[in-house]
């Protein structure tokens, strides 16, 4: 039942919520982003609120892309009820999860001999990977998400064309790619200074400042956008966009500082994760000059999803 | 972009390389990538002259031989005379088996990769699936001799066939050697429960 609160969201003390992070370890490139960002989590200080204690393998090991599937787990001297059982999944022990990530960083697991995973050597390969891909970017606007602009990326960063071949789920590894990169820079921006901006304003208008940040990096791209859409909704890749776009909500949310809140943490990444959607979507055929419609657009959106969720409150 | 087939006399796979160049380069035109087709070459190299002229032929019946991008070459797996870095890809199917020195013939596939090709290797390989094990052993070892001699008159050739199979490293022993040649992003994908696997590396 996720409209019922969890007991700490309630407690404004400072005492901190323990959240197992299980990390699935996988070799692909782009998506090693996710693994950089948890990283940063736990460093910062800000975060306490939400202490993530990492399983991830160390530094050394293969590239990973932490799939964040957040088990809450009480920490044991709690004043506040404890939590509900639909919200308290049962702990898994991370080596289950990791298995495949240990002896010499080796292979996937699972599927039986169906195949083996990668080697390692992956740290030089996967910065070649991503260079590539960086490469690609700039040739997406002519020649759309495809194969033909990772060719000519490849050119460009004098590649051969066959490490294309090599790419999983290539067009879909350039999209993955780009929205981790996007969300990098969204960080990068947060902590150099422009997260101190955003204090002086109110929530919505910090959730907004926000989205337009995102939403901002794609006009580059937005005549082929809808192609980028339409690659992440491919069954094989929707399950990596669906994490990547948890991510960057969650990450919205920890930049405007969801301080004092009733609401339910899932219910505001859901509410945060349709507006930024509809709002992605609706900049697809918004012509106004410098998509004015469109920050309308998501300003009244999180007003409103605010407002109602105040009114629930009420009641 | 550059392909060379190792032990691909006959042209199987050449074949389908050049099908394919040629069809990816019609999509492609439509998305402003002319210069594939022009700078594309096809190098088939084989240690047995015979299965070069098997080849030859059968490329003519295809209408190949006024592909300007196919070219036949005899040379051995474990001393290619391509230059260092010259070709984009690097194939060899059913072929690596038979090489006496395989470490020999993955060292020169890095040799002539450029940096970003690719090396992949299809092969007749090992099943560890259960049942379906003991079945291929049977199949393996009683009826191909037995047909080989019946169609064939050759049981010779199937009883080596099969137990070269089995004398070849495992899928994950093949993948360390491909490893320890220098290629980077090594993977093997089995098919038929591991019958035939698809080792793949690329060149960094």
């Amino acid at each position: 039942s996720l409209t019922a609160p969890i007991g700490w969201a309630n407690s404004v003390s400072t005492q901190p919520r323990h959240f197992v992070e299980h990390v699935v370890v996988r070799r692909t490139g782009p998506s090693a982003m996710a693994s950089f960002l948890v990283a940063r989590r736990l460093l910062c200080p800000a975060s306490a609120r939400r202490l993530l204690p990492c399983t991830s393998p160390p530094p050394s090991a293969p590239a990973a892309l932490c799939w964040l599937s957040t088990d809450a787990s009480p920490s044991p001297p709690l004043p506040v009820p404890p939590l509900e059982p639909t919200v308290d999944p049962p702990k898994k022990d991370g080596a289950s999860f990791s298995a495949g990530s240990g002896a010499g960083g080796a292979y996937r697991t699972g599927q039986g001999a169906a195949s083996g995973g990668r080697r390692s050597g992956g740290a030089g390969y996967e910065e070649e990977q991503q260079k590539v891909l960086r490469a690609s970017l700039l040739h997406v606007p002519r020649m759309g998400w495809s194969e033909s602009a990772m060719i000519a990326g490849a050119r460009d960063v004098a590649m051969s064309p066959a490490i294309v071949g090599a790419f999983p789920r290539k067009e879909a590894a350039l999209v993955e790619f780009f929205m981790d990169d996007c969300l990098q820079q969204l960080m990068d921006r947060i902590d150099a200074g422009e997260g101190e901006l955003l204090k002086n304003l109110m929530l919505t208008e910090r959730l907004s400042r926000l989205v337009r940040m995102r939403l901002e990096m794609q006009t580059p791209y937005i005549s082929k956008w809808p192609q980028a859409l339409s690659i992440q909704s491919q069954p094989a890749n929707v399950s990596t966009s669906l994490k990547q776009r948890a991510v960057l909500v969650d990450e919205i949310w920890h930049a405007a500082g969801d301080a004092g809140s009733d609401i339910d943490w899932y219910v505001k990444r859901t509410v945060l994760g349709g507006i930024y959607s509809a709002s992605e979507v609706y900049m697809l055929t918004d012509n106004s000059p410098e998509f004015h419609d469109t920050w309308t657009f998501v300003n009244r959106r999180i007003k409103d999803a605010l407002d109602l969720q105040k009114s629930y409150k009420e009641v | 972009m550059k392909h060379l087939d190792v032990a691909g006399g006959t042209g199987d796979v050449a074949f389908r390389v050049v099908e394919r160049i040629k069809s990816v380069s019609h999509r492609a035109t439509q998305g402003t990538l002319t210069d594939m087709e022009e700078d594309t070459h096809i190098y088939v190299c084989d240690i047995n002259p015979n299965m070069l002229e098997v080849g030859k032929k059968r490329a003519a019946e295809k209408g190949y031989n006024e592909e300007q991008c196919l070219s036949w070459v005899q040379g051995d797996a474990e001393a290619l005379s391509f230059e260092d870095g010259s070709m984009d890809g690097y194939t060899i199917a059913f072929g690596i088996r038979n090489v006496t020195h395989i470490e020999k013939a993955l060292s020169e596939a890095y040799r002539v990769l450029k940096k970003g090709g690719r090396f992949l290797c299809l092969e007749l390989s090992h099943v560890d699936v259960p049942v379906f094990k003991d079945i291929y052993d049977i199949y393996s070892f009683s009826v191909i001799p037995a047909v080989g001699e019946l169609v064939a008159g050759d049981r010779q050739s199937y009883q080596y066939l099969v137990e070269s199979i089995r004398r070849f490293p495992k899928q994950e022993k093949f993948a360390q050697m491909i490893q320890e040649a220098g290629f980077e992003a090594v993977e093997y994908e089995n098919l038929v429960g591991g019958v035939v696997a698809i080792h793949s590396g690329v060149k960094l």
